[in-house]
């Protein structure tokens, strides 16, 4: 029985031990993250989440939206969908694409607000809100 | 003030919407800080009972909901006291905190230490956006977002076209808690939202302990505590539980069960109190259900002599998860948005042809939680204490029942489901470390306990 206790108390602090090395330290642990997924196994996330949040005091609500990525990639618009739903509240999402299946080009240009997620290129029809390294965000002219 | 400590704030409601029932004198060994903690426990089933029921009958979510929860509060009391008038409970809970004397201070000491060093891990790692939950994003923050916005559940957001990957037929515990929150704060704070892996892992930790204590000499409970505590908290930074409903169904589970370890167990206030927590573990996620389900059935198996008579046991143990369930189930229905719970499969079909990519990939998957120490290290602790107490079975046979339910879960996928078991297995398998810690926990008392039966 006694083994067992001495185990349980060794294995315990080895838990604990694994718990603090497991932290990220080589990101510095007392610098604030900038996103809640910087140091996460979702930190690829980090980008749209400055980008909608900077957003949010940029689209008025009731506005439509629509975020996409640059170079176009099906399955991360599928996401970005769900992110801006989750960080634009009270506008209305236009999914850039569905189960990794993109959305029609004209379905797209109903959106007043385009939301892109790296590098993209000025083009007629719309004007630019705000860029920043993450990505940058366009009005469209009506 | 900032909304994310509003929010944080907003946590008090619980234990003041608890406080009637756990202020009972049957409840007074488990000591203050464990009854504060079962009281938010039990305050948050009942807040979010009363949420669902409000939303059910089409009612605004305000200030009516929690007053309404304190006025269940103070009925679940009455009841209380009509089972057992004061001072004649017939299986009083064992005060154990004498024994200290005759054990180790040390030990408790050392106990405390690595279970204080685990906490302050998950909340480093939860500050550090290390642990963050993709779900957060996903699903649990934005229905909790929309929820507080519209002040009830939001049948027609469920409901809409583009947003299946909501889980709609999720429990609804954890988003009414979150928007609740979000109704006092006036916004959704998505970085305080993260703060509730470490919140939940200390109120376990405290409820644990507090509990464990009135069985058996505090020295066995503190070192039961850190094996859970320590095992919870580094399963939960590998696989990202801050902000999902993991940290939830945890405490609920975790504190249900070590309830009914202790002698306290026949009594039908303990076995009351109990139900109120499994009622929030099934109200928090899907797998809480047969978790339910599992600690009920074995509960009345193995613990005859406590659970007398059987039919009030079994009905304080199941009502409150029957009634919770059956107001959620019953909202989805009328408002046509779903009519149970759904696997990804069909329930009678079996593939079994998978079974050796979901064995491979689950042992991945906990090797990837920090190389499976969280459960090698229960596991090891449980083989070491030789045979397991007759106590033990209900820990064991209910960690044996969850593991074969999720194996069945995963078997029903009718595509390989490698993938969804990478994301997923760690963090649903993490209440089975729990369990054998508390079996360990058990194993010890056999030898060497002092308290009543």
């Amino acid at each position: 029985m006694r083994r067992a206790v001495l185990a349980a108390l060794a294995g315990s602090a080895v838990l604990a031990g694994f718990a603090i090395a497991a932290l990220p330290f080589s990101r510095g642990l007392l610098r604030v993250p900038r996103t809640p997924y910087d140091a996460s196994e979702a930190a690829f996330t980090a980008p749209a989440w400055i980008l909608l949040e900077r957003a949010e005091s940029l689209i008025p609500r009731d506005s439509s939206v629509v975020a996409r990525v640059e170079p176009a990639d099906a399955n991360t618009d599928m996401f970005l969908h769900r992110f801006a739903v989750a960080l634009l509240p009270g506008r209305k999402i236009v999914a850039a694409a569905l189960w990794g299946v993109p959305t029609a080009p004209d379905l797209l240009a109903e959106a007043e607000f385009e939301i892109v997620v790296g590098a993209t290129r000025s083009s007629p029809g719309r004007r630019l809100v705000l860029s920043t390294p993450e990505g940058s965000i366009w009005k469209r002219d009506r | 003030m900032r909304p994310g400590w509003i929010w944080l704030a907003s946590f008090a409601v619980y234990p003041i919407v608890g406080a009637p029932l756990l202020k009972h004198p049957v409840f007074r060994p488990f000591g203050l800080g464990a009854r504060v903690v079962l009281a938010a426990g039990c305050g948050a089933v009942l807040v979010s009972l009363t949420m669902t029921t409000f939303a059910l009958a089409g009612w605004q979510w305000g200030p009516l909901p929690v007053l309404a929860s304190i006025a269940l509060a103070v009925a679940l009391r009455g009841l209380v006291r009509g089972l057992i008038p004061e001072g004649s409970d017939p299986s009083p809970a064992h005060d154990a905190r004498g024994d200290s004397r005759r054990e180790g201070r040390s030990g408790i000491w050392i106990a405390h230490a690595v279970t204080a060093t685990s906490l302050l891990a998950a909340l480093a790692a939860t500050v550090a956006a290390r642990s963050t939950s993709p779900d957060l994003l996903l699903f649990w923050g934005p229905k909790a977002q929309q929820f507080a916005t519209v002040r009830t559940i939001d049948a027609a957001y469920l409901g809409a076209p583009n947003l299946e990957y909501l889980h709609t037929y999720y429990p609804p515990l954890v988003t009414n808690v979150f928007a609740l929150g979000a109704m006092i704060a006036g916004r959704f704070p998505w970085g305080a939202a993260t703060l509730t892996f470490p919140l939940f892992l200390t109120a376990t930790a405290v409820a644990l302990f507090g509990t464990l204590r009135t069985a058996r000499a505090p020295a066995a409970a503190a070192l039961a505590t850190a094996l859970t505590t320590s095992a919870l908290a580094l399963v939960g930074i590998h696989s990202s539980v801050a902000g999902n409903a993991e940290p939830f169904l945890l405490f609920f589970e975790i504190t249900a069960i070590a309830l009914l370890l202790t002698p306290a167990a026949g009594s039908g206030a303990v076995q009351l109190l109990a139900g109120c927590l499994l009622a929030g573990a099934a109200s928090a996620k899907v797998e809480g259900l047969p978790f339910v389900l599992a600690v009920t059935v074995l509960f009345l198996l193995l613990e005859r002599k406590r659970a007398r008579p059987a039919g009030r046991s079994a009905l304080f143990l199941i009502a409150p998860t029957l009634l919770s369930s059956g107001v959620w189930l019953a909202f989805g229905a009328t408002r046509k948005i779903f009519y149970g719970y759904r696997g990804y499969g069909h329930v009678s079909e079996f593939h079994w042809d998978h079974a050796p990519a979901i064995f491979y990939a689950i042992g991945r998957a906990l090797w990837q939680s920090g190389h499976a120490l969280p459960f090698a290290i229960p596991l090891l602790v449980v083989a070491l204490a030789g045979r397991p107490s007759r106590k033990a079975l209900l820990p064991l046979g209910v960690a044996a029942g969850m593991a074969a339910f999720l194996l069945l879960t995963y078997l029903q996928s009718s595509s390989n489901p490698s993938l969804w078991i990478s994301w997923s297995a760690a963090r649903v398998f993490s209440p089975i470390a729990a369990l054998l810690a508390l079996a360990a926990w058990c194993s010890w008392d056999r030898r060497t306990a002092s308290g009543p039966p």
